[in-house]
């Protein structure tokens, strides 16, 4: 059976790291999803004992480890907050962008930083007066250098 | 400080006095009057826990080594320094920076003369090799002084880096005799070490640390471009400071080199191929400066020599040397910087004839010069006179390569001090400096009371040998009027240097081909090719790393995965994977487990996104059958009301989404694409595969849960996962609650587009 748990984790984590490098944002919450249920099974397979639920014990009686299973509770209410944030996100990422792909998110902030820095710097030369001023000490040093 | 004040208003340009400068000369002073104190009080020592853990220690002690280097290191620091207050003032206004710059160079110059005396006293080879680096890190920051001019710049680095990439050796050296001896202390080291593969592994690491900071062949070529530091810097560094720093090394750990003879038969060889190399080369360098690098080279050769021949005359002989050296070319150097401020020149073919110009300086830099080529009366006879002494009882080619060691000596150095004092006046001579000359002067004369009284001298080199030798040390350097060997060595020795002196076309070739060859296929092409190779490597190793997020992640998982997957297979794991037994209900678990299985490749596969989420649906609900069945009927109800939500969630999400799936890029060929996913994905499954198969085959003997069982009727419960939730593990609990809370509000707040309520 140790085994048989291992190879079950093992599936579970490995697909979930597989999804996870798709450029498709609800293909990675279902990676993150899969990886939690991988820590979940991994977890419970680790009790020390097998046996009757851990209800009313009388001494003597053989009963499943019940610590794993308290943490493994933990582990599934922890998941299930994460993947609802998750896909809150992932839903908000999509409406704005009007896209699912990672690389075309990436691509859209980063022409917006552009944009950003555009406008800041206009600001800026507008404030400190004309951009020349800016560039002596530039122009200094890379001589400096060259010599 | 006052004249400093007094000026300040009437405009930077103005020259102030050099009171940090001052500040560091008085302070050197008070170390040498500490130090001789020590040496006539017999010296002492202390030593108290540093990193406990680590079995470090902060211990010194100021022995004869000390003393000889430490009152080298203050002595000549002294003179260094009040010279440095007039010629950097002048650098300064040449170059017209303003004087605050001095609080980039005095700081420095301090701490390289303390690190110089801490490396001296330090007796834990740890400490040894910090107080070494840090005597790099000093020479980086004084050598490229100069920092707008790019030369300084690079000459700083290729200091640094030789010197320090170098003194990984020492390190090393440390922690393999640790391992051996588990001690870092030198001398119990010194007692504890025997004749063995691991000493001279040791040994041999120790030497090259302490011989690419001598300057050695081949690690030589740092120290002639390390004169583009300031003049006081050169003079320091090349006398007492930095490149002593090596030998200081050799010297004190000694007794744990001989016990190997091919480190000491190495330490020869290379110290040879110094002396030549560098004296050679120094017969036709140009600039002042550069002659006096490449003697510098020579010069530790013949010391480095001594130290290979061992016994109590090498040591003894090499003790004695590095006192003289000290004294000569920090006055040469010195010399150097007084013409070049002077005149505006610094290469010899500009220059002549300043004797009748300059003759107090001319006559204290001839007394330097002839201390160097050991002419009599001066403390020089007595180095050279040991030498052959040293060389002689080793055997006939140490004994020939002795004379010649001393021949182009006698040459370059002849050829310095006549080209610069006599012959046809060359160059104008503009202002002169007393204090630029005065420092020169006092050298001179140390030097000429060595060579009339020489007790005080070899008293010291005794005491530093008795360190190095492992027992006393009896050095009787005299004038003897008759033909011993010594004699007519030195005489041969004058009388070549003399002949090659009137030879200098034939000199000059040789000199001329053996700086081609070193230019062409040398120690520093290979440097440059390593270094430009490294830069290259590092920015392609870059422009990969961040080129997207991805590549930015794998940049960091992919070693770590590596180091971690090296580290496993360096463990060993016969026996410690169990595949476990099938009984009872297990057979009904099995098929649920399989059934997770293909439905999880079904999600790694499936086109569709509803497919995803009904696929992980079928995920969760096996799962949670299955938990039923390991006897965790808390946990199958719980996953059940989850898996329940997360699936209705998931749906939800998905149906207000816009409809169109995911176009393949056709700038990236997908199959190539998917087949690295399923690569990493394949690698991250069989980690997992491995290391919880592993931790699983390992259970622990016991756990808390006996007692959690054992305390639950107590709790005032019947169901022990329950109790351990609310009770025994209520804190976790309530982290748990606020994480859910705080989650629920995230995702309330993106859905209603930023308002929460």
């Amino acid at each position: 059976m140790i085994l048989a748990f291992a190879l079950v984790a093992a599936v579970l984590f490995g697909s979930g790291a597989y999804l996870l490098l798709k450029r498709d944002l609800i293909r990675m919450v279902a990676g993150i999803m899969l990886i939690s249920q991988c820590a979940v099974v991994t977890l419970l397979a680790s009790s020390l004992t097998r046996g009757q639920a851990a209800i009313a014990v009388r001494p003597g009686d053989q009963v499943s480890d019940p610590l794993p299973q308290a943490l493994a509770l933990t582990a599934l209410v922890i998941g299930l907050a994460t993947v609802a944030m998750l896909l809150a996100l992932v839903h908000r990422a999509i409406v704005v962008f009007r896209t699912a792909e990672q690389d075309e998110i990436a691509a859209t902030e980063s022409e917006h930083e552009a944009k950003l820095e555009q406008e800041r710097q206009a600001d800026r030369e507008e404030v400190e007066g004309s951009p020349e001023d800016e560039e002596e000490p530039e122009t200094a040093r890379d001589a400096g250098r060259s010599r | 400080m006052t004249g400093n004040r007094a000026a300040a208003p009437e405009g930077a340009v103005r020259t102030t006095v050099d009171w940090q400068g001052w500040t560091a000369c008085v302070a050197a002073v008070a170390g040498f009057v500490l130090c001789l104190l020590g040496w006539l009080a017999g010296g002492g020592g202390f030593s108290v826990p540093w990193a406990p853990s680590l079995d470090l220690r902060l211990s010194f002690t100021f022995d004869g080594l000390s003393a000889l280097y430490g009152l080298l290191a203050t002595g000549v620091g002294a003179l260094v320094f009040a010279y440095g207050t007039r010629y950097l003032t002048e650098h300064l206004e040449h170059q017209r920076r303003p004087m605050l710059e001095r609080w980039r160079f005095w700081p420095w110059m301090l701490l390289f003369a303390l690190s110089m005396v801490g490396l001296a006293t330090a007796q834990d080879l740890v400490l040894v090799f910090v107080f070494f680096d840090l005597t790099a890190v000093c020479s980086y920051f004084l050598i490229g002084f100069d920092r707008s001019d790019r030369e300084a710049r690079t000459s700083a680095l290729m200091a640094m880096l030789v010197t320090v990439v170098a003194a990984v050796a020492m390190l090393i050296a440390a922690v393999v005799l640790y391992a051996v001896h588990g001690t870092f202390s030198i001398p119990e080291l010194l007692a504890r070490a025997d004749s063995s593969a691991t000493t001279t592994l040791a040994g041999a690491l120790l030497a090259v640390a302490a011989l690419a900071k001598s300057a050695q062949v081949p690690l030589h070529f740092w120290l002639p471009k390390a004169m583009a530091a300031p003049t006081p810097v050169s003079a320091y560094l090349h006398s007492a400071a930095m490149v002593a720093a090596g030998v200081l090394v050799i010297g004190r750990v000694h007794p744990l080199l001989a016990r190997s003879e091919a480190v000491l038969t190495g330490m020869l060889v290379v110290g040879a191929v110094s002396v030549v190399v560098g004296g050679v080369l120094a017969l036709r360098r140009d600039r002042l400066k550069q002659v006096l690098a490449y003697s510098t080279i020579s010069q530790y050769g013949y010391i480095v020599m001594m130290y290979g021949i061992g016994g109590k005359e090498g040591t003894g002989a090499a003790a004695f040397y590095v006192l003289a050296h000290g004294v000569a070319k920090s006055a040469l150097f010195m010399t150097a910087g007084a013409v070049t401020s002077a005149t505006g020149q610094d290469r010899l073919s500009e220059l002549g004839g300043l004797g009748r110009r300059m003759p107090v300086l001319a006559v204290a830099s001839g007394v330097a010069a002839a201390t160097l080529a050991a002419l009599p009366l001066t403390v020089g006879f007595f180095k050279d006179e040991l030498f052959f002494k040293a060389a002689l009882a080793h055997g006939p080619v140490t004994a020939v390569l002795s004379v010649l060691a001393a021949v182009l000596t006698f040459a370059y150095i002849g050829r310095f001090w006549t080209t610069l004092f006599l012959g046809p006046p060359r160059g104008e001579v503009g202002t002169r400096s007393g204090l630029l000359v005065a420092p020169v002067v006092v050298m001179a004369a140390v030097a000429v009371a060595g060579g009339v009284v020489a007790e005080p001298f070899t008293r010291l080199a005794e005491d530093a040998a008795a360190v190095s030798a492992g027992g006393p040390v009896d050095l009787s350097p005299a004038y003897h009027l008759d033909a011993r060997p010594e004699n007519l060595m030195a005489l041969a020795a004058w009388a070549l240097g003399v002949l090659v002196l009137l030879l200098p076309r034939v000199t000059g070739r040789v000199s001329r081909a053996v700086a081609v060859a070193g230019e062409r296929w040398g120690p520093k092409r290979a440097y440059e090719v390593v270094l430009h190779g490294l830069d290259r490597l590092s920015t392609v190793l870059h422009d990969r790393e961040v080129r997207d997020l991805r590549t930015s992640i794998a940049a960091v998982l992919v070693p770590a995965g590596l180091l971690i997957g090296l580290a496993f297979a360096a463990t060993p794991t016969a026996g410690a994977y169990v595949v476990g037994t099938v009984a009872g209900a297990d057979w009904m678990i099995l098929p649920l487990l399989v059934l997770v299985v293909v439905t999880t490749v079904v999600i790694a596969r499936s086109r569709s996104r509803m497919a995803v989420a009904l696929a992980l649906a079928v995920v969760g609900f096996a799962l949670a059958a299955q938990y039923a069945l390991l006897g965790a009927p808390d946990v199958a109800l719980v996953a059940v009301v989850v898996e329940t939500m997360l699936t209705l969630v998931f749906v939800a999400a998905l149906s207000r989404m816009p409809h169109d799936e995911p176009v393949p890029d056709p700038a990236i060929p997908l199959r190539k694409r998917r087949r690295k996913d399923a690569l990493s994905g394949a690698v991250a499954g069989l980690a997992v595969f491995v290391s919880v198969w592993g931790f699983l085959s390992q259970p622990a003997p016991s756990s808390v849960s006996d007692e959690h069982i054992r305390l639950t009727p107590e709790a005032h419960g019947g169901d022990v996962v329950t109790v351990i939730v609310a009770d025994f593990r209520g804190l976790d609990t309530l982290v748990e609650i606020t994480v859910l809370l705080a989650a629920v509000a995230g995702a309330a707040t993106l859905i209603r587009r930023g308002k929460l309520w």
